[in-house]
């Protein structure tokens, strides 16, 4: 049984060492914690390594990688914070931060005032499903059909919950952009 | 033949717009129509900012030096076990 050589040892630090930026941005968002992402990158590293054989040269190594660190935080790892309230989609207005945002600040000082770390804490606020999907695509920039092979779901499955998502962290920078006075709630026309 | 996209349908296919995940011939499609809306034209610039804004955000984050130094002698302990 030949085992990794030194030769392919090279070449997995080779696939996957460029990797560990993006593997640990993501298990920050799945973790909640960077003590917690610290070990997750690592198990995951070691996963890949020891079944490297069964990598096949040419795969997305990105995408394969991602695909045992997903596997690997369901299996063994409990989000410590409680999951967010499900939230109702339905009741929230499509697009209500656009809307709210035209009327009230049409030079369009919104995202400039908007301080990224609420940004943040608006994503890691999102149920499981919805922020690593978010968090794929929006944040990492995989396409639609990588995502889907790493979550094992169907493309649609994959499109509508972004959609869903996308929804959810505008209705929640919505609600703090009206606390922070930002943009007003919106309220009936009175004359 | 020649109905051109409307807001509704624009709007609807905004997301994957913007994820450059249309075919070209709807993508070209989406595109005349945000240039002839204003409203649309607005809306795709905000969807748009918010996720570069989000994508700036992401990018910000490294994997930690200590962490990157710990896997590395971790997968050389691996290598030289076998």
């Amino acid at each position: 049984m030949a085992e990794p050589s030194t030769a392919s040892v090279r070449s997995f630090d080779d696939e996957a060492l460029p990797h560990l930026d993006a593997l640990y941005r993501v298990a920050l968002r799945l973790t909640g914690d960077p003590a917690q992402a610290e070990d997750l990158v690592q198990d995951t590293m070691l996963k890949a390594y020891r079944s490297w054989r069964q990598y096949r040269a040419g795969t997305n190594a990105k995408g394969w990688l991602l695909t045992i660190l997903r596997n690997t935080f369901i299996n063994s790892y409990r989000r410590r914070k409680l999951e967010p309230v499900a939230m109702d989609l339905e009741a929230i207005e499509p697009h209500a931060l656009y809307r709210a945002v035209e009327t009230a600040d049409p030079e369009g000082n919104f995202f400039g005032q908007l301080v990224d770390e609420k940004v943040l804490e608006a994503v890691d606020a999102l149920p499981t499903d919805f922020r690593e999907v978010l968090v794929l695509s929006d944040m990492e920039g995989l396409p639609y059909a990588e995502i889907a092979d790493t979550l094992g779901v169907p493309v649609g499955t994959v499109k509508s919950r972004l959609f869903r998502a996308r929804r959810l962290l505008q209705a929640q920078l919505y609600a703090y952009a009206v606390e922070m006075g930002y943009i007003k709630p919106r309220e009936p026309q009175d004359g | 033949m020649d109905e051109s996209m409307d807001c509704g349908e624009a709007e609807a296919r905004l997301q994957d717009y913007l994820k450059r995940e249309l075919t070209p011939e709807l993508a070209a499609e989406v595109r005349d129509h945000l240039v002839r809306c204003r409203g649309c034209f607005g809306h795709a610039q905000f969807e748009e900012t918010l996720l570069q804004l989000l994508e700036a955000r992401a990018r910000r984050e490294t994997c930690p030096g200590a962490l990157r130094e710990r896997i590395c002698a971790l997968l050389r302990a691996e290598a030289d076990q076998n």
